[in-house]
């Protein structure tokens, strides 16, 4: 017994030092549990690229310390790789029209160029590729500017070619620079597809100012697999920003090939208003990628989309614009009243629209949304 | 005597009729237990479905032939009592019909899959049905013409039909089970189509020798007696022996019901027996991991993988590693056993693949569909452009936000001690991931613990689902 008790001497001290710090670890835990309670939980939610990661970078620019130099760097190979996949999508679509299309002059290609996009296909399916350099960038610049290619990316709605293609073709030059370091706008529009959760957290007026609200914005996959996983978060939110892409209502899904990308979001979006934790939950609806919109309605008539096919055309130019944007809108807002149940009808429901590459507009979007939200806490609060 | 052979009710009849019953209740039993022990599988796919069909299917039978062949005393004067509802339409299409035509689809999938090597063209829940309609048919067209006696027999212009259709039956299960026979497979799927066979190929020789006896000699009451004695006696052995679950859940068959060893067989690889599945094997070297390195090298290392995948998992992306780990299992079978490499992809296919998948993994459409419809389930690229385009989605995702997570401290840690040869110290504090906040150790919103459990078993529930 008197040889436990002075084995057990030397432990006193241990013993209390693990106290502390036990304790100090539950004072942080109850001071985070208090602090919890003012976070304002925003989910961002959409089908697969609806712009839900581009407003999340955005947030990101604009109410944190935006990209250090590190972090531009580390989207050199994002970009690249966003190249030579946009490519190589492209040359094996041409090939693959050349051989089912009945005029399939038009996506062949000259011979030298086929040799190129042989090339540049073979680079596009490893698993690491090679730095953009002047020499391979000159190559793709070619192989686009082929009449083939070009018939091929008018076709692109049939393909899954990405809304970055134009931008990057035409910015080969700089991008394949030896000492190329990614403008904001390059980030912005470097494609990545989510998996997973990604969180941040915010204050709109500022990390410096306390008064502010706080907000915690998490950022999701919109492929099919990886909306299982959204559930997870469902608890507990004070608003859904729902990005639905309006420009892709002549496109299908990467994950299935055979549905309509905007009859999925209309699905989606319904899923999630009808979602039980959502009852008393803002709902914010993103109504994305406007300028790419603006461009193809003028070309490709909304009625190809099974869900506006009553759409009838009334003029050309921007007023056709806002006349299928007014449309599309109504169309929405039908929806959101379709699936909300009767008491859940005065949750605050707003629509804006956006065009995620574009941080005045985003900033000006997310004050208002900030707005919103601030009023019907204070209206939940009983102060208004 | 001659009054219980004709109406029921002899002594013999109430012992075979309490076997009938034992029988039923000990095959609900082991088939709620094998589910229940094994953690139910979910509702849908052929797994679950094929082996409650068999239940159902053996109840039919048994209560047919009770009901028909007089074995007990009643009063007949209701249409449900009716000859023609037992001994023809539960007998066939929803009693031995069914039957034979669910092992006739099982035997169907498994020569589909591991003989031409692909994915079966027409799905179960298709196929049962088809198959089926031959009995449908008869039995229609036996109700029609109505040629049953008052003591529920067929003329014997019309036993050879329908003797032969229930031997066509037991042949076409043969004709399959034949083309299989010399595959090895690994969770007694052969033995137990061969055991259902025999059983059922003997019962149909008992039913014809005692429906021959009993017109030819219509007089002689013990015969009929003990002819029909011997006929609910093999139908209930039958019933009893043709039910196994092995078919359907290759992974259940390994662990025994009455517990007499319990293996924990997590993983198809480890009931696979490929060599240090699952396994974190002490000698695995602890290798300096250089971020630089690519990250599809990195992976190859088991105990850099298991630590990625804990930190992919808190993040909710864990399916992409899970798929790397298991096709990099699958590469670990040699070439030349076919067998195993179709079990291994059928089981990746299933988990990972097939769109509402327990654990989808985010890949294209057109990538998915070069898996589903390949015409060759053995080929060793099999898995490849998916497996490429999940690195890359990893890369892109979750490579940078792992250096500089709590996962990749305790990695190098871990690595650190175990060179020094230490004792571990314990890693108090809370778990941080630069990409979810609330990722902590003992306070987890996301349950982390049971989310991997989850996955665990999900691999009961989703093997051979189809």
């Amino acid at each position: 017994m008197g040889l436990l008790c002075s084995k057990n001497h030397p432990y006193n001290e241990a013993d209390a030092e693990e106290n502390a710090q036990a304790a100090e670890i539950e004072r942080r835990i109850e001071q985070e549990r208090k602090a919890e309670k003012h976070i304002q939980k925003l989910l961002l939610l959409g089908a697969g690229e609806s712009g839900k990661s581009t407003i999340f970078k955005q947030i990101k620019l604009l109410f944190q310390t935006g990209f250090d130099e590190e972090e531009l760097k580390s989207y050199i190979s994002v970009i690249h790789a966003n190249i030579y996949q946009t490519i190589k999508i492209l040359y094996d679509g041409s090939k693959e029209f050349a051989q089912n299309e009945a005029d399939s002059s038009k996506y062949v290609l000259s011979s030298e160029n086929e040799v190129i996009g042989e090339k540049l296909s073979e680079i596009g399916s490893r698993l690491d590729c090679p730095c953009l350099n002047r020499e391979l960038a000159q190559e793709i610049e070619t192989l686009w500017k082929d009449s083939a290619i070009q018939e091929t990316y008018a076709r692109g709605n049939e393909l899954q070619v990405p809304d970055c293609t134009q931008y990057f073709m035409e910015n080969l030059q700089r991008l394949s620079d030896a000492n190329y370091i990614p403008s904001k706008e390059d980030v912005l529009y470097a494609r990545v597809r989510t998996t997973g959760v990604v969180e941040i957290q915010f204050s709109p007026v500022g990390e410096n100012k306390k008064s502010g609200e706080v907000y915690r914005l998490f950022d999701v996959g919109g492929q099919r697999n990886e909306r299982r996983k959204w559930i997870h978060l469902f608890e507990g939110v004070t608003a859904v920003i729902f990005c639905a892409a309006i420009s892709e209502y002549d496109q299908t899904l990467f994950e299935d090939e055979q549905k309509n990308r905007m009859v999925e979001t209309k699905e989606l979006f319904d899923w999630v208003l009808k979602q039980p934790c959502f009852e008393k939950t803002s709902f914010m609806l993103f109504l994305n990628k406007f300028d790419i919109f603006e461009k193809k309605v003028l070309k490709v008539p909304l009625n190809v989309c099974e869900w506006l096919k009553d759409y009838q055309p009334v003029s050309t130019g921007k007023q056709e614009t806002e006349h299928a944007y007014e449309f599309v809108k109504k169309k929405f807002e039908e929806l959101y009243f379709q699936s909300s149940a009767p008491d859940r009808v005065d949750r605050v429901f707003k629509i804006y629209r956006t065009t995620a590459l574009d941080q005045k507009l985003v900033k000006k979007t997310f004050k208002l949304v900030d707005e919103s939200l601030r009023r019907r806490n204070l209206f939940e609060a009983g102060l208004l | 005597m001659a009054s219980c052979a004709v109406r029921g009710g002899c002594p013999s009849d109430y012992v075979v009729v309490s076997i009938a019953i034992f029988s039923m209740i000990s095959l609900i039993v082991r088939s709620t237990f094998s589910f229940l022990i094994h953690k139910v599988p979910s509702a849908k796919g052929s797994a679950f479905w094929i082996p409650v069909i068999q239940v159902i299917a053996s109840f039919n039978f048994l209560l047919s032939i009770v009901m028909a062949l007089n074995f007990l005393k009643y009063k007949k004067s209701y249409w449900w009592l009716s000859c023609y509802v037992w001994a023809v339409w539960f007998e066939g299409p929803l009693g031995f019909g069914l039957l034979i035509s669910c092992r006739i689809t099982q035997a169907f999938q498994l020569y589909y899959v591991f003989v031409k090597r692909r994915l079966p063209p027409i799905r179960s829940h298709m196929f049962l049905p088809l198959i089926l309609l031959p009995w449908v048919a008869g039995a229609a067209f036996i109700h029609e013409k109505k040629p049953l006696n008052y003591r529920c027999h067929l003329g014997s212009h019309w036993i050879i039909p329908v003797v032969s259709l229930h031997t066509l039956y037991v042949a076409v299960l043969m004709g399959f089970t034949g083309a299989i026979r010399h595959i090895e497979f690994r969770f007694d799927e052969l033995r137990d189509l061969w055991q259902g066979i025999l059983v059922s190929a003997s019962l149909i020789g008992v039913w014809v020798s005692a429906y021959i006896l009993n017109e030819i000699h219509d007089d002689i009451l013990w015969l009929q007696v003990v002819s029909r004695f011997m006929l609910l006696l093999t139908a209930s052995i039958l019933v009893l022996v043709f039910f196994s679950i092995s078919i359907s859940q290759p992974l259940l068959s390994q662990i025994s019901l009455r517990k007499r060893e319990p293996l924990e067989l997590k993983t198809m690889g480890q009931a696979l027996g490929i060599p240090d599945s699952g396994l974190l094997l002490q000698r695995e070297e602890a290798v300096d991991v250089d971020p630089n390195e690519p990250l599809d090298k990195l992976l190859l290392n088991k105990r850099f993988r298991q630590s990625f995948m804990a930190f992919a998992d808190s993040c909710l992306a864990g399916e992409s590693v899970h798929f790397f780990d298991e096709v990099h299992e699958l590469g670990k079978i040699p070439i030349d056993d076919p067998v195993r490499r179709i079990y291994m992809a059928r089981h990746i296919i299933n988990k990972y693949i097939i769109a509402g998948a327990a654990m989808e993994v985010n890949i294209s459409h057109r990538i998915r569909q070069g898996i589903l419809t390949t015409t060759d389930l053995t080929h060793p690229d099999l898995f490849t452009n998916a497996l490429n385009e999940l690195i890359q989605l990893m890369k892109m995702n979750l490579a940078k936000d792992y250096w500089s997570s709590m996962y990749f401290i305790k990695f190098k840690e871990e690595a650190r001690t175990r060179r020094c040869g230490q004792e571990m110290e314990e890693m108090t504090g809370y778990d941080f991931s630069p990409r979810l906040s609330s990722v902590h150790a003992s306070d987890d919103p996301f349950h982390q613990d049971h989310f991997s459990r989850g996955f665990t078993q999900d691999i009961h529930a989703s093997s051979y689902t189809h």
